[in-house]
């Protein structure tokens, strides 16, 4: 088997790739309108919503960024991953029941649109929309990228693709990403949600039993091995210090509830009641499925100390190398179809809400109506959208990296800092202002820009996602009790009673 | 009483800006965010535990105390304020109570470790590490309880859903009235 290994590992990827272009393709016959497409029409089971919830979180990131994290700066890197059950919990306390009924009484199918009905300002709801496009290339272009470098090295590895290009490699996995996003919009990007956390929770698990067999005395003994190396690295607050890891304690924990790709899933489900078993669903999910990044991680920092594997030559080769020496070639097939599902899953979601922004929600804001034919521009713009950060992605590669580095700036921080009190806190205080709104998310976009363009360094590894988030919290809050309180629309009051 | 649990969470955002203010404004010590491994190259060590936190280490375990408070009085303000009852504050306090406790375990068994150069393991890691890996994880399934198997007594009651479906028949009967409304003028 081992002598295959390659092969295998390839046809699990086909075989993964075929299944989303078959799932785009049944999802076609049953996306009749721009509902459908946006939002499923509100049609979903818990199951479906809870899979596609946790699988649109753990991105490529998680597989290859995660345990990259935790090779290189020990523990401060668990911070990410063990505040995902508090994330959830404010998540669903403060979103959940609120946004899917303000969808339903006004017909919402985006973030923005509830954004609107909330603050009753197109103002809100165009800075709402702007974040939204520039975070969403951001995002997609550093997921089109990875995708494309994920697959430029397996492919590489067989005789018959042993010289493909990268630009071959983005224009095969855009492909299909964009094949069955534009035929089946958001319902086939749910449905291979369900496939995608499946495989990912599956992975997950495996992983972690692989990993503890590296060392005889399991994980204690790779534990002990990095205590001896250096103590800090695998004490609770890792390399990178207290602040670092409390930072990301704050944007990941409560910056969960402001990430549009994951807060407009609840937007969803077909029972309000629901919530009550897709929180606890969606967080097992996400726990098995980051066991990957935990037990890689350790392991490897382990093994590369104790000599069992040389040097890595970067930090994200952690995952690629553990799964070369130490995994099964079965499993590998099943991780590495398991990264291409954490990649698409974000993906899709980030080109659905992109869209939305684009043919919904600016053209609402600007001239008070969306386009006509929302449905036939949705699918054209899918497909612009995600051609544009591919361009992104190749021009970062070969001409300039930082423009993919500025724009993935408008990553999770930037949406947690901007959208996190407009929305959450908006959702559930009937004295958010308008004034508010648009201060919190100025001064987060700015924050975050200047701090990134500038280069600041914060002491004791604060960062400018934390001050960012911090700040905005504070303006928000503020500036709404020193603005004349907003007179709500009478279906918006009496909804925030319930 | 939302509307000054609002007050509760704008001090407390205020409280924690301070801190990083004071924190950034703390004597600086030398690679206290990591420095880079001699031997292997993309990787960093965290070096002198207790000099990283000398100036700092207090300051930011009542930063990780705000922000847990902060969790829950913000999962506070997702309640409708007709559900905040003795029986809803205790469960919000006793969440609040498992998460400091874990925190406190863990911040308190770092300290230890840095006195003392030894340390217990639990499922495979460092009796302090394992607080915070297994600890926080868990710290926040109180909260998830009482959001899930209390759904209907705080989040959704059978109330709220009749008022919700009031809601609904309203719009539609005021939709159904302005679409009908040009033909009666017809007639």
């Amino acid at each position: 088997m081992e002598a295959y290994r390659q092969e295998i590992i390839v046809g699990a990827i086909v075989v993964y790739m075929l299944f989303c272009i078959a799932t785009g393709l049944w999802a076609m016959r049953r996306t009749h309108n721009s509902s459908d497409f946006f939002i499923a029409g509100r049609h979903l089971g818990p199951i479906v919503v809870a899979l596609a919830l946790f699988s649109s979180t753990l991105s490529g990131f998680g597989f290859v960024g995660g345990p990259g994290l935790v090779y290189s700066i020990g523990v401060s890197s668990f911070w990410m991953v063990v505040i995902s059950s508090t994330g959830y919990a404010l998540g669903f306390f403060l979103v959940a029941k609120r946004i899917r009924m303000i969808a339903e009484l006004r017909d919402c199918i985006s973030l923005p649109d509830v954004v609107e009905a909330r603050y009753d300002s197109k103002l809100v709801r165009l800075l709402m929309a702007i974040t939204i496009v520039l975070g969403v290339m951001g995002y997609l272009a550093t997921q089109i990228l990875a995708m494309a470098v994920v697959m430029q090295a397996i492919l590489s590895g067989t005789e018959t693709f042993a010289d493909i290009g990268l630009v071959t490699c983005v224009v095969l996995s855009s492909a299909v990403l964009i094949f069955y996003c534009v035929t089946g919009g958001i319902i086939a990007s749910v449905y291979t949600d369900v496939v995608q956390g499946a495989i990912m929770m599956i992975a997950g698990t495996l992983i972690l039993v692989t990993a503890m067999s590296v060392f005889d005395g399991g994980m204690q003994e790779a534990t002990s091995v990095i205590l001896e190396n250096d103590a800090e690295a695998i004490m609770p607050y890792g390399a990178a210090g207290i602040m670092a890891s409390l930072g990301w304690f704050f944007v990941f924990g409560l910056g969960l509830a402001g990430q549009p790709h994951l807060i407009t899933k609840m937007m969803m489900n077909r029972d309000m009641r629901d919530n009550r078993s897709i929180l606890p669903m969606s967080l097992f999910g996400y726990v098995m499925a980051a066991l990957l990044w935990i037990s890689i991680g350790i392991v490897m920092r382990a093994a590369v100390i104790d000599g069992v594997v040389p040097p890595l030559d970067q930090p994200d080769d952690a995952a690629s190398v553990f799964l070369s020496v130490f995994a099964n070639p079965l499993l590998a097939g099943v991780v590495f179809a398991g990264l291409f599902a954490a990649i698409m899953s974000t993906s899709d979601a980030f080109l659905n809400i992109g869209t939305a922004a684009i043919i919904h929600d600016i053209p609402r804001a600007v001239r008070g109506q969306s386009v006509r034919n929302e449905l036939f521009w949705a699918r054209v713009v899918t497909v612009l959208l995600a051609i544009v950060a591919a361009s992104f992605a190749l021009y970062s590669h070969f001409r300039d990296a930082t423009l993919v580095a500025i724009l993935g700036a408008f990553g999770w921080g930037t949406f947690a800092a901007s959208i996190f009190p407009v929305v959450a806190i908006g959702l559930n205080w009937r004295g958010a202002t308008v004034a508010g709104a648009v201060t919190a998310i100025v001064a987060a976009l700015l924050i975050n820009f200047v701090s990134q363009l500038a280069g600041i360094v914060f002491p004791y590894g604060i960062s400018g996602q934390l001050v960012a988030f911090a700040a905005s919290m504070v303006l928000f809050i503020g500036v709404s009790l020193v603005t004349s309180p907003p007179k709500l629309p009478r279906d918006i009051d009496a909804l925030m009673d319930i | 009483m939302a509307s000054r649990l609002i007050y509760a969470i704008l001090i407390v955002a205020v409280l924690m800006a301070g801190l990083l203010l004071a924190i950034g404004l703390a004597e600086p010590v030398a690679d206290a965010g990591g420095m880079a491994h001699p031997d292997f190259p993309g990787m960093q060590l965290g070096g002198d535990g207790a000099a990283r936190l000398e100036h700092i280490g207090a300051l930011g375990f009542l930063f990780q105390c705000l922000l847990l408070i902060q969790i829950v009085l913000l999962s506070m303000l997702g309640v409708s304020e007709r559900y905040y009852s003795g029986e809803f504050y205790a469960y919000m306090g006793g969440s609040l109570l498992f998460m400091l406790i874990v925190a406190w375990q863990m911040y308190s068994g770092h300290q230890a470790y840095l006195d003392s150069g030894e340390t217990g393991y639990f499922l495979g890691f460092p009796t302090a590490t394992a607080w915070q890996m297994y600890g926080t994880w868990l710290g926040a399934i109180p909260l998830i309880l009482v959001y899930s198997l209390g759904f209907s007594r705080f989040i959704y009651s059978d109330e709220d859903e009749a008022r919700f479906k009031q809601l609904l028949q309203d719009k539609a009967a005021a939709e159904s009235t302005a679409e009908s409304t040009p033909d009666e003028l017809e007639q």
